[in-house]
């Protein structure tokens, strides 16, 4: 199986350094969130994978080799960079058959793929009378083209309604669990950690977490439960004697910190306490990483060289 | 990586864009037409008998830029290349299987007008018109020339990066340029690219060059824009 191994990787436009001295590993068989603000330096790490951007020093490799030296590239790696890349006045199986043609992938397999990513019905239409969305699943269905055991993903979801988002969920874990090596940016935490097994965060070209989403959970969140109940006096009896750090609101709900919602629950079921609503607070994982990538958002505001 | 696949990608590329198909037709009927209209037109001496025959090649060279700029820009736009080159990693080899699918739709359609042409303008012009011998070297001369002027575009699209830059530098300097300096002044016009493959379309010629150095002169130029241009592609990022 294919890894992708990105080793001291540096990339400069002019003086501005988009990728700085980036070292990790992309496993095969889960899926790696890769993560950043805008212009963290996501996308062009990927095109320096593909060979299509020069490194200004590093490598980048997948299986040990480098891009330029695979043979029929889209059998072994396929990659969504931009979902413009179809020519408008061109069908969307016309797009994928010419990129089939260039690597001797069969035809047959453009229509498998056509149905597959929910396009069949509007493969003889032309790109230009395409949702964001349907340009979106053309795109993937030109990195899965070549069924590759490496896919690059660059904000796959973007564009992508509800039901869109859920099928590209499921599919990115079933890439996965086929064995496949899955990497997929995305600007958005909450989103990514829907899918991810693991997460690489950038901020301003520099590596901040390359970590496992559950590690990622247990050591930057910090879990916050809120509790309803019918018996707000009980409730706050039972949480002092377990020692919770928790507080009561105004309107006699109570929120209680680094306490995970499983223990809460089965400990008020256990003590008879009725639970009108117990949920956890969703915004924190979303709070960690900005907490995370903030530190480095900072030097956008000086200016970086002297 | 072999070249005939990549070929083939590159050809279904070309035929399926409707714009490019449209401009392949445009070479035909520009030229064909011009010409005849030249030709019914043209006075019965004093004029060369071959170029009044082939007088519309100077639009339908405008035709064939088209073609050879829109195929190579349509890469330019919303990071097709990227696509493109991450299916096809070696450069050179798509840049060439890239000018290959230019030339060969060209230079067939290219001969076809130069049959079609020779035909009209032997018919409008009867006794006037050019020999079989010159009408033939015109119509090999006409596809050729077509050809090259297609590349020529194609490869300065490559280094400008930009269809609606490459028509803006090409198409002023074919109409103003070398229409009106290239008929004041004889020597260094002669050898501009239009002006030098064009000589094999005439039935006499007082320049340096010659039908065939006239277009292997352009063949030069051809030969510098491509060059530059898959330089361009092989060197910068994608």
């Amino acid at each position: 199986m294919t890894s992708i191994d990105i080793r001291d990787l540096t990339k400069e436009y002019g003086t501005r350094r988009a990728v700085d001295h980036l070292t990790f590993s992309v496993r095969p068989g889960r899926v790696t969130g890769f993560l950043g603000p805008n212009g963290a330096g996501k996308s062009t790490t990927m095109r320096l994978v593909l060979g299509l951007d020069r490194p200004t020093s590093g490598t980048a490799t997948l299986g040990g080799q480098v891009y330029a030296e695979l043979r029929e590239p889209l059998r072994r790696v396929g990659a969504l960079l931009d979902a413009r890349a179809a020519h408008g006045s061109r069908t969307a199986h016309d797009h994928l058959r010419a990129l089939a043609a260039s690597n001797r992938i069969p035809v047959r397999r453009v229509d498998g793929i056509l149905e597959e990513t929910g396009l069949a019905a509007v493969a003889r239409r032309r790109v230009n009378t395409y949702s964001l969305g349907m340009r979106q699943r053309l795109g993937i269905a030109a990195a899965l083209l070549g069924d590759p055991e490496v896919i690059l993903l660059d904000e796959p979801a973007n564009g992508l309604d509800p039901e869109g988002i859920v099928w590209i969920r499921t599919l990115l874990r079933r890439l996965a669990a086929e064995g496949r090596t899955v990497l997929v940016s995305s600007h958005l935490m909450n989103e990514t950690a829907a899918f991810a097994d693991h997460l690489v965060i950038l901020g301003r070209g520099r590596l901040l977490a390359d970590t496992p989403v559950q590690d990622f959970i247990h050591a930057r969140v910090r879990p916050q439960v809120r509790i309803r109940t019918t018996d707000a006096a009980a409730l706050g009896d039972l949480l002092a004697r377990h020692g919770h750090d928790a507080s009561r609101d105004e309107d006699g709900t109570w929120t209680v910190r680094h306490a995970p919602a499983d223990d809460l629950g089965r400990l008020m079921s256990e003590a008879g306490v009725p639970v009108l609503e117990l949920a956890v607070q969703e915004a924190t994982l979303e709070q960690a990483y900005l907490d995370l990538t903030a530190a480095e958002a900072e030097f956008t505001a000086q200016p970086q060289e002297a | 990586m072999p070249f005939a696949p990549v070929l083939h990608a590159e050809w279904i590329k070309i035929r399926t864009l409707r714009s490019l198909v449209g401009s392949l037709a445009a070479i035909l009927v520009a030229t064909s037409a011009f010409s005849a209209l030249a030709a019914a037109d043209a006075d019965a001496d004093g004029t060369d008998p071959l170029f009044s025959a082939f007088f519309g090649v100077s639009f339908g060279q405008i035709a064939a830029i088209a073609f050879g700029t829109t195929a190579l820009s349509s890469e330019f736009r919303g990071g097709a290349l990227r696509l493109t080159l991450a299916a096809v990693p070696d450069r050179r080899r798509w840049f060439a299987a890239k000018a290959t699918a230019i030339a060969l739709p060209v230079l067939a359609v290219g001969l076809l007008t130069g049959v079609v042409t020779l035909l009209v303008g032997k018919a409008v012009l009867g006794a006037s018109g050019p020999s079989w011998a010159e009408g033939l070297r015109g119509a090999v001369g006409c596809g050729l020339h077509l050809t090259l002027m297609a590349l020529f575009a194609a490869g300065l699209a490559a280094v400008l990066r930009s269809g609606v830059a490459t028509l803006s530098v090409l198409i002023p300097f074919l109409l103003i340029v070398s229409f009106v300096i290239g008929d004041l002044s004889g020597g260094v016009a002669d050898f501009l690219p239009d002006r030098a493959g064009q000589v094999a379309l005439h039935s006499t010629w007082d320049g340096a060059l010659g039908p065939w150095s006239g277009l292997a002169v352009t063949a030069l130029w051809t030969a510098a824009a491509l060059s530059a241009g898959a330089w361009s592609i092989h060197r910068r990022d994608a």
